[in-house]
């Protein structure tokens, strides 16, 4: 029955989250692309427009207290918080695949020290760790990408992990063994599809995760640095100017809910859509 | 006489909780807490490492502690004052001795064994911890009950919609929201610091609404399962209507796993309550670790999240315990 299910092509029209979730993704890479093309430069000031409320055009999202316009703000938020995810996503995804193929198929040592980290990062909040280990390791991008992979790996991991426990006791891996197949033509041939739609699931519902955290971590100033925007930092920034100007604060928050929303709603959807065991995904 | 009759007439009337606990360390249950035990000391042991590489991974601590604001020579004195000059297992084994009569080192910022000042401010995140999961507990579960209820209805779907909405809120943002609507407009709630019952509603509430989706998710998956399994198609051919199914049988049957979850939660909780402190200034220990960041204050750092991870590793051996006390089918070994 599952294996019919597996191999049927993803409707989008028939699956309300997929759909919406999708939209929504591609509407706010569109925006924030025609944002980048047509808006001024995010960062210049304009004194005399200080604190323009929301919808005084051109300032769809208001200014802020220099005069510098929220929605490019925002805008930039997006694109950055965007490469940080999606970045984290396909490399941890990558290394997540390759540890839970080995552990799952050899079992061992790999298998015992793969579990006892996805202990340890339940019991050491990934949030906690980032920010101790930024007295180590300074800001910027690409220390923030692998600072966040080392964390989000492990759960991909365990999920390949789980399905290669069952997959490799069916007959085609072992009549593929006797076949005289070799390790890696076991591991990456034939069974790897196996794992391929739950590695897909997980990068949607890891990549709104990890924008989460990135947000969250630029809030507290530990995140991505200025000149780059990120969206935690805006909301950072317009803190103090919470009751002067409530919109600094109210729409990049907005676009992070929204952002993650649609990522959630496409690992939904396609969890849905590949009939996959609910509870195997939840953290 | 059937089997089951035998046992019952066996088995003693009533016996207490702690009676219970008691009786069920049999041996399939014993095996199974000497795994638990031994798999929470793997991962303190983890979280010791970590905490110890924290400071040692980019290769010299003194030059971590200085943020490059010294000498060469000045950083090789700091190394040697230190100890950090050592061989790195030397080191090691000295870090973990330490650890394991709770001696971190001294505060650099307070000048005093880092652990009393860690031990300081938990208690004020235990509050906002525990009212958190009393919160969201006592609004989850009527909200799941509902949900299954009426499910595919238009009020589930639009209860489902939400959830996952609130999974995807930041709380640093809802929290400013909630300071700004309550605080600033309405001027009924205190926004930041710590006095009194008053001033932990808004953080309460900021913690308690993505956890409140988390819960609901897990709860109704769970409660459905429940509800199509074939002892409940043997009360519903009883006579027993929906509601009374679910509250009678379906939230006692998953309870288990909903305790069990929300212990392994505890880790991301305190996760989001550094961020919510610090949005509220709550001295708990979010704040306590976001100084030590600022002023490199490494042994608080380090004493935070060896702390952090024991209080969840007992946590959940503590669950543990009360499972094997109210599941027989642990008890006996039967574990998926």
């Amino acid at each position: 029955m599952s294996k019919l299910r597996d191999q049927t092509s993803i409707s989008v029209r028939s699956n309300p989250s997929l759909r919406f979730g999708l939209s929504l993704l591609v509407s706010l890479v569109i925006f924030s692309i025609l944002a980048w093309l047509f808006l001024e430069d995010p960062n210049r000031q304009n004194l005399e427009n200080a604190y323009a409320p929301p919808g005084s055009l051109p300032h769809l999202f208001g200014t802020d207290a220099l005069g510098r316009d929220v929605l490019a703000w925002s805008a930039a938020g997006i694109r950055s918080a965007l490469t940080v995810s999606v970045s984290v996503a396909i490399l941890s995804a990558l290394i997540g695949l390759l540890v839970g193929l080995v552990a799952g198929y050899f079992g061992g040592t790999t298998d015992a020290v793969l579990m006892r980290l996805v202990d340890l990062e339940l019991a050491i909040p990934p949030l906690l760790l980032f920010i101790a280990a930024s007295v180590a390791f300074g800001g910027g991008m690409i220390n923030l990408i692998l600072l966040l992979s080392v964390v989000s790996w492990v759960t991909y991991a365990r999920v390949v992990r789980t399905r290669i426990l069952v997959e490799r006791e069916r007959s085609y891996v072992a009549a593929a063994r006797l076949a005289g197949a070799r390790i890696p033509h076991l591991l990456f041939v034939q069974l790897l599809p196996s794992a391929a739609t739950l590695v897909f699931v997980l990068i949607s519902l890891q990549a709104g995760l990890v924008l989460l955290w990135e947000s969250g971590l630029s809030f507290l100033g530990l995140g991505l640095q200025p000149p780059t925007i990120s969206l935690g930092f805006i909301v950072a920034a317009g803190r103090s100017d919470l009751v002067e100007a409530w919109w600094i604060v109210t729409f990049p928050g907005l676009v992070i809910v929204a952002l993650v929303l649609a990522f959630n709603l496409i690992g939904d959807g396609l969890r849905d859509a590949f009939n996959l065991d609910v509870t195997l995904l939840d953290r | 006489m059937t089997k089951s009759d035998i046992d019952r007439t066996v088995a003693p009337k009533r016996a207490g909780p702690g009676m219970r606990v008691l009786k069920a360390i049999t041996a399939p249950s014993a095996r199974y807490l000497g795994v638990r035990l031994l798999q929470g000391l793997a991962v303190l042991f983890g979280a010791v490492v970590i905490s110890f590489l924290l400071i040692h991974i980019t290769g010299n601590p003194a030059e971590v502690l200085v943020g490059g604001r010294f000498t060469g020579e000045q950083v090789q004195q700091l190394n040697e004052r230190l100890g950090y000059n050592r061989p790195l297992l030397t080191q090691f084994l000295d870090y973990m001795g330490g650890v394991l009569q709770g001696d971190f080192g001294d505060s650099f910022r307070f000048q005093e064994p880092a652990i009393r000042s860690v031990l300081r401010a938990l208690p004020d995140t235990l509050i906002l911890v525990a009212g958190a999961i009393g919160l969201a507990s006592v609004i989850t579960l009527p909200l799941a009950i509902i949900s299954v209820l009426k499910r595919e209805t238009f009020i589930d779907r639009l209860l489902r919609r939400g959830m996952i909405i609130g999974q995807g809120i930041p709380e640093f943002w809802l929290g400013l929201l909630l300071v700004l609507f309550f605080a600033v407009q309405l001027g009924v709630l205190p926004s930041i610091g710590n006095s009194g019952f008053n001033s932990a509603i808004l953080p309460v509430v900021t913690l308690a609404v993505p956890l409140v989706s988390i819960l609901g998710r897990l709860l109704r998956a769970d409660l459905l399962d429940i509800m199509t399994s074939d002892f409940v198609t043997a009360l519903r051919a009883k006579g027993l209507t929906e509601f009374e199914i679910l509250t009678r049988h379906g939230i006692r049957n998953a309870f288990g796993p909903f305790i069990t979850f929300l212990a392994l939660q505890l880790g991301w909780l305190v996760g989001g309550t550094i961020v919510v402190e610090a949005v509220f200034v709550w001295p708990g220990i979010g704040t306590l670790a976001l100084g030590a960041v600022e002023t490199r204050d490494l042994p608080v750092l380090q004493s935070i999240v060896v702390v952090v991870a024991f209080g969840y590793v007992a946590l959940n051996l503590a669950v543990d315990l009360i499972m094997l006390g109210i599941d027989p089918r642990i008890r006996l070994g039967r574990t998926k």
